[in-house]
């Protein structure tokens, strides 16, 4: 990687022709680091033949350089694959910089590909600085409660990826198209360590939340499944409809269908009201389009009460019960 | 089969964090620490995978020697002995040094299958498992809910979770590295019985040395990123603080729902 060019790849993560939001994210991201890095953009997507309609797609959309890497090594890419596709075109056009969203794909390939290149891969970033010409990335760490800076050791390219949310999704659209650049890949050569079976969709759509206009949601502070009735109970009193993050779902104390976040649905209630969730990003991700959130969780420091309208630290065991009591004289 | 489960122990889920005097770290001193929640499920995989297959699960942590406790609740839980990467100090470590020190312990070993949780809830960096395949140079699998062995123990089948309730079955070839993610196999605690046993299990210590490393190569030779400043995030919203008894915060829950935000 001799020649090191001036340029800031956003890599466009797809799936069915269409993009992923938080790769509109990394652009904004790139667009931003840009002008003060005096770098230039270019949009990277990979994949087989079918990508192009996509490509021209986004050509005609930002107006910004498009690089299309086509290769015929299976439909379905594997880390495998990826990795080594990229590590092909990485060293011979040399970017400064190779950004891209915080998917659970990218969490599959970045790291190996980082590794195999021997670089960094400053995952999950969710801001960033530049200060004496040097760039600086921010991470949320310790589940969010405190942030911390990051910069690199060694020489370019760098591999960053960005937290879905983090940034705009406004790209600046430019009106003279520089075109697209194909670069073909030879078919791989492959002994898989790793084969794609089958990709299948699981959950039943039973519960739709997304069209909630108030969801009561529990998470791990409410301890157990006999526990958890307490949010069936307010809910119900509310006429709200019932929702939890991970650990409730993951304990089988409710059903899949009612997990909310990035595995499971996004919500955009006029009321939400998060009872012992301390407020993991891949929780946040899902509630962020509520007009008013309500946090009540013994734990002050809970990420929850930075996105939350109304805070209330106590237990939930207490708190809740008096307010079924008041919503039900409410009703009255 | 031989599973191998790496541990990370970090600082309890509810911990409220103060900075050191560099504000480059946490004072870890008042802090308790725990195994990584993640990294608990990977132990409970791979239990449930010897129970039904035969063979022996290994668990390892890098540390100094506050380690141990997550180690011995290892042993406790029912793996059969441990490997202790002892390393001085604690603080920030990179995902790259960490796997490259940890890759050089496993390549000694014949080991079939490694496992490690999805991410940590300290750093969250997700990779150490991954650059740890890439180190072996064995395929991996990440995000991983369910593990079933082929019956001709050369591969095994996944299933991975994607995002929006997707998930996909793959078939990695052995031995490969595998970053599980929380799910429906909770993992067990210890019973008595198991910490009485875990008292004769035999742990295994190994300095960077040991393994014909320098301090260094954990250290700057070995880290490909530099930690700076920690500090507490601004608040994206002005959130009202309800404050008083229970009732006094209940009350005027349902009040300011009703009348300032008009939700309710």
């Amino acid at each position: 990687m001799e020649h090191l060019t001036n340029r800031i790849w956003v890599l466009l993560e797809h799936r069915d022709g269409r993009l992923k939001p938080v790769s509109r994210e990394a652009v904004t991201c790139a667009q931003a680091l840009a002008g003060p890095l005096k770098m230039s953009v270019s949009l990277v997507l990979l994949g087989d033949h079918t990508i192009e309609g996509l490509t021209h797609q986004v050509d005609r959309e930002y107006g910004l350089e498009v690089l299309a890497i086509r290769t015929e090594s299976g439909a379905v890419c594997t880390p495998e694959i990826q990795c080594e596709v990229l590590r092909q075109s990485i060293a011979q056009e040399a970017p400064y910089l190779v950004l891209m969203g915080h998917s659970y794909q990218v969490i599959d390939f970045a790291p190996r590909l980082a590794a195999q290149l021997d670089r960094a891969f400053l995952s999950n970033c969710l801001g960033h600085e530049i200060r004496d010409g040097k760039l600086h990335f921010i991470r949320p760490v310790f589940g969010g409660k405190l942030h911390q800076e990051m910069t690199f050791l060694g020489e370019p390219p760098f591999i960053v990826s960005i937290q879905p949310g983090a940034y705009s999704n406004q790209i600046l659209r430019t009106e003279d198209s520089p075109g697209v650049v194909w670069k073909d890949i030879p078919p791989l050569k492959q002994n898989p360590g790793r084969r794609v079976l089958e990709i299948v969709e699981e959950a039943s759509k039973k519960v739709d939340l997304t069209q909630a206009s108030v969801v009561v949601a529990g998470g791990r502070g409410l301890a157990s499944r006999e526990k958890f009735q307490l949010i069936l109970d307010l809910a119900e009193v509310l006429g709200a409809s019932v929702g939890a993050s991970r650990p409730p779902v993951d304990g089988g104390w409710l059903p899949k269908e009612h997990q909310i976040g990035s595995s499971g649905q996004t919500v955009a209630p006029r009321l939400y009201i998060a009872c012992g969730i301390s407020g993991a990003i891949q929780h946040l991700v899902g509630i962020t389009s509520s007009q008013c959130i309500v946090a009540i969780n013994k734990d002050p420091n809970a990420p929850i009460f930075n996105v939350a309208d109304y805070g209330i630290v106590g237990d939930v065991f207490k708190v809740v019960p008096l307010l079924i009591e008041l919503a039900r004289e409410l009703r009255r | 089969m031989r599973f191998l489960v790496c541990l990370k122990q970090v600082p309890d889920k509810d911990s409220r964090y103060s900075l050191d005097d560099s504000s480059c770290w946490i004072k870890e001193q008042d802090l308790t620490f725990e195994t990584n929640e993640a990294d608990l499920y990977a132990l409970e995989q791979a239990l449930r995978l010897k129970e039904r297959h035969g063979g022996e699960v290994v668990v390892l942590s890098l540390g100094d020697d506050r380690v141990l406790k997550c180690i011995k609740h290892g042993l406790a839980m029912g793996a059969d002995c441990a490997i202790h990467l002892r390393v001085p100090g604690s603080g920030w470590r990179d995902a790259f040094a960490t796997a490259r020190v940890m890759a050089q312990a496993i390549r000694r070993r014949s080991v079939d299958l490694v496992f490690a949780g999805v991410q940590s809830e300290d750093l969250a960096h997700a990779q150490t498992g991954t650059i740890l395949a890439h180190f072996l140079g064995w395929p991996h699998a990440t995000i991983v809910l369910e593990v079933q062995v082929d019956p001709d123990f050369v591969t095994i089948v996944v299933k991975r979770e994607l995002e929006g309730n997707l998930f996909e079955r793959c078939q990695l070839s052995l031995p490969s590295v595998l970053t599980i993610q929380s799910g429906p196999n909770q993992p067990r605690y210890p019973t008595l019985k198991g910490i009485m046993q875990a008292k004769r299990k035999e742990i295994v210590t190994l300095t960077p040395e040991d393994l014909g490393l320098r301090d260094q190569d954990l250290r700057a030779t070995g880290s490909r990123l530099v930690p700076g400043r920690l500090f507490f995030p601004a608040k994206k919203k002005r959130t009202v603080m309800l404050e008083g008894s229970d009732e006094e915060m209940a009350g005027a829950l349902i009040e300011k729902l009703r009348k300032e935000a008009k939700v309710l």
